[in-house]
């Protein structure tokens, strides 16, 4: 029989809520069926366990330190519930009150969006992982401690939960189990999002309790604003990394291209995630051939913040947020250019291009775009000598949820597929109703050792099981297979996850970009652009 | 004396429940505009069936929008009827949240029908099976029509939806004594209207209480009638306090944020109103927010404290 963990449990005085084993989780299509190997979520030393919280389900995304004595407790449940407060201001969070307020106040609790939701699926169905857990317990704090609901009302509302320092812990830890993919909103008739609650969660507990995982926070955001990059990576570092882009270019392709940087007056700013110049550098070098080729009047940053396209706070803290974006579009002003242009990077997509369109205001509203419909006008406008015979490989496309499901960008990448991938195949559910990859609202970059085997075992499971069942006709190793993930952050958790299942040892399917492919299918470059054995 | 006292329980029911939902909805839409939070397929684009938009566009802000609003519309009120996504997603709930909602709305329905048929009586046509205005015989059937049907269904969801959750673990997780009691009272209601129209079979009772309640001059009803007319005068006075206010607010969180993907333009009323509120003090406590600042100077400056969080 399923575990059943209540609300009222979310306060209860134990070591740990709720226990993940194997044989609970979502089976695995061949060849990873029933007793295979699973990536071991890592229980914290004993140390660990003394000075962190990790009372939820054993993982801790934020390593949150506990609180010393009683007195501290106290002080972190009150400075909660004065965060809980403020959430519910019009000054302090006019960003988001108004859907706020109705997702809390609204849900007819059918529990509809649960099967919607892939971490909750994937878990065996544990019960802390429904979509409308963690939204029922903010729910029901507000109504007990905040609307100040007497215990008669409390009762008839069902109310039992209690605030202590393990119901305020738990919450922190449980808005980190939830990838903001929003498939859930989309399943509710009544409009309620339980992806933007946990979002206000995670706000409330950044910006008004200065808790937030490392990731994000103090190595994201702020390095960002402070060194340039949430990557570390510094403006002399970014140099040297783009000399090592043209030589690259040069030894693969023959062309000898110098990456415009700094270019007043270009026509676009183009803006990638930092992340592809340490990790998948062939992404930024394959922008630059393709942009080279087509004649795009182009150019990168080189001032701090403005060559990372990065946005953590669009995950945790609307401050955070608000000051890269800014700083997204001062640059761009600087330099004259027409437009903005974000590479492959969903999340940056959404947060610059969409959630910041109410931030940035007067002069700084600058045009801003994805690269997708521009790749578009190349491939399919001819500007580019193109053999879909160099990509005769079975691909499919992962949707990152940020550029889809939230922004509407369906088409533009599976057009460019269809005219150069002749094997091209896709995920099903795909489109506005595929699933997340599991590295969504910062998952993919947080790397406790505890939260690392939860990623791979929990929330990346469904997007291996749609992987494997794409490529199910085609599983043997030999057959070469790739998953076009137009998206730096998706990269980064479909890399972690396949390593973890040795996925292209077992099944040689291996991952990457949408514009390596489009350079791998270029006439003018003799050599194959992918390079398989680099995954 | 009772009579009367049932036409001023009547005049009080509708007054509070308008009162009371005008303000809530009010209060709603009044509430800040907020950053954009898209959700996609968003019906009013051209190509809403795959969920595209207009970022598929190269340069998307030279183009002229095509929004197509009626679709939207529809969109919304065909789902609060039909409750499609229930339908898809979860069929058992949906076969009795289907009719327990049917039964709500055919309610409705049915008093601002005997409402309209006063008003063309009191005009002076005749509302029978056998009146000889065409009005007056079709108020007739759809009176009979939506009465039955509303207590038939609503009976059979409130008890359906009791049942439901209380045989569901999951449901029965996250419920709460005034489910129950929500299920319970809906059921009463929907039982009286039963026992009001054995009585009164063709409604007739009704729809001459409705003409008191116009004129101003009570009529007399039998008990049975009596007794629907208090109840449901209950459920309207009970409405507004449980999350009824969904079959409105659902098209706020379409329209208002869900397909709210209207771009802002430099210089436009929406780029002044960001300014203003963009012009508003904060006061979160943590250490890289400069309590007391306002959001313009938060978003222009640097974190103070960078170490404060964990």
């Amino acid at each position: 029989m399923r575990e059943r963990t209540t609300l009222n449990d979310i306060s209860k005085d134990c070591e740990q809520l709720v226990t993940i084993r194997g044989e609970d989780l979502m089976p695995l299509p061949p060849p990873y069926q029933s007793g295979y190997y699973e990536p071991k979520i890592e229980a914290l030393s004993e140390q660990e366990m003394g000075v962190l919280e990790a009372s939820l389900d054993g993982a801790s995304a934020i390593l949150m330190p506990k609180p010393k004595n009683k007195s501290e407790e106290d002080e972190l449940v009150r400075k909660f519930l004065s965060g809980l407060r403020k959430l519910l201001t019009k000054e302090n969070n006019w960003t988001f009150l108004q859907p706020l307020t109705h997702s809390l106040d609204y849900c007819g609790k059918c529990l509809t969006c649960s099967e919607e939701c892939p971490v909750y699926v994937s878990s065996g169905r544990k019960e802390i992982y429904r979509p409308s857990y963690r939204s029922e317990l903010l729910r029901r704090i507000k109504a007990k401690y905040i609307d100040g609901t007497g215990t008669i009302s409390s009762w008839i509302q069902g109310n039992g939960v209690e605030l202590n320092w393990n119901t305020v812990a738990r919450l922190a830890e449980l808005s980190y189990r939830c990838t903001l993919c929003r498939r859930c909103a989309q399943a509710c008739s009544r409009g309620i999002d339980n992806g933007l609650i946990t979002h206000e969660i995670r706000k409330l507990f950044s910006q008004e309790m200065g808790i937030a995982p490392k990731e994000l926070h103090a190595k994201g955001t702020v390095q960002h604003l402070k060194v340039g990059s949430s990557t570390g990576m510094t403006p002399p570092a970014l140099e040297n990394i783009i000399e090592f882009i043209q030589e690259d270019i040069l030894e693969r392709t023959g062309m000898n291209i110098t990456v415009p940087v700094d270019k007043e007056g270009a026509d676009i700013l183009l803006i990638h995630n930092a992340g592809e110049y340490i990790s998948w550098p062939e992404n930024p070098a394959a922008f630059a051939v393709i942009f080279e080729a087509a004649g795009i009047n182009w150019t990168l940053s080189s001032e701090m913040v403005g060559y990372d396209a990065v946005n953590y706070g669009v995950w945790y803290d609307d401050v955070q947020f608000s000051r890269v974006a800014v700083k997204h579009a001062q640059i761009a002003k600087k330099l004259k250019v027409n437009r903005i242009m974000v590479g492959e990077c969903g999340h940056a997509h959404k947060a610059l291009i969409t959630i910041a369109d109410r931030i940035l205001t007067g002069d700084l509203s600058i045009p801003r775009e994805s690269c997708l419909p521009l790749l578009e006008e190349i491939v399919l406008g001819g500007r580019l000598r193109l053999d879909p015979e160099r990509n005769n490989f079975p691909v499919t496309l992962h949707d990152p949820c940020n550029m889809v499901r939230l922004m509407g960008i369906v088409e533009p990448q599976r057009r460019i597929l269809r005219k150069i991938a002749p094997q091209f195949r896709e995920m099903e559910p795909h489109g506005v109703r595929n699933y997340c990859c599991g590295g969504g609202s910062g998952f993919a970059i947080m790397s406790p050792k505890s939260f690392v085997g939860w990623k791979a075992a929990i929330s990346g499971r469904m997007k291996l099981k749609q992987t494997l069942e794409t490529f199910s006709d085609v599983m043997a190793p030999e057959t070469r297979k790739y998953v076009c993930a137009p998206c730096s952050n998706c990269k980064g958790q479909i890399r972690d996850l396949f390593n973890a299942y040795g996925v292209w040892e077992k099944c040689g399917i291996s991952y990457g970009g949408l514009v390596e492919l489009i350079v791998n299918a270029m006439v003018d470059i003799k050599k194959p652009f992918i390079d398989w054995e680099w995954h | 004396m009772g009579d009367a006292l049932l036409v001023l329980l009547t005049y009080a029911a509708y007054v509070f429940i308008v009162v009371m939902y005008g303000g809530k909805a009010y209060r709603f839409a009044t509430l800040p505009m907020h950053l954009r939070w898209d959700l996609y397929p968003v019906m009013h684009e051209p190509t809403y069936r795959y969920g595209g938009s207009y970022y598929e566009h190269l340069q998307w802000w030279k183009e002229p929008r095509h929004r197509r609003f009626l679709r939207s519309f529809l969109f919304v009120l065909k789902d609060t009827f039909y409750l499609g996504e229930y339908f898809q997603r979860n069929k058992s709930y949906w076969s009795v949240l289907f009719p327990w909602h049917l039964g709500f709305i055919l309610i409705i329905t049915f008093h601002v029908l005997c409402f309209l048929a006063a008003v063309t009586m009191v005009l002076g046509f005749s509302v029978a099976f056998g009146s000889p205005d065409m009005l007056g015989r079709i108020f007739y059937y759809v009176i009979l029509l939506s009465g039955a049907c509303s207590f038939i269904l609503g009976t059979f969801g409130s008890v359906g939806m009791m049942v439901k959750r209380l045989s569901d673990r999951d449901l029965r997780g996250f419920a709460s004594p005034m489910n129950y009691f929500s299920y319970l009272f809906t059921l009463v209601v929907f039982l009286s209207g039963i026992h009001a129209w054995r009585a009164d079979p063709t409604f007739a009772d009704y729809r001459e209480f409705w003409t008191g309640v116009i004129t101003f001059s009570p009529k007399g009803v039998q008990p049975a009638s009596a007794l629907h007319i208090v109840l449901f005068d209950m459920f309207l006075f009970y409405l507004p306090l449980t999350r009824s206010m969904h079959y409105i607010t659902r098209f706020f969180a379409y329209f208002w944020v869900y397909w709210d993907d209207e771009p802002n333009v430099k210089g436009s009323e929406r780029d002044k109103k960001i300014q203003e509120l963009l012009g508003q003090p904060v006061t979160w406590a943590a250490g890289h927010i400069q309590s007391g600042k306002k959001w313009t100077e938060l978003a222009m400056g640097m974190p103070a404290d960078p170490q404060t969080n964990s």
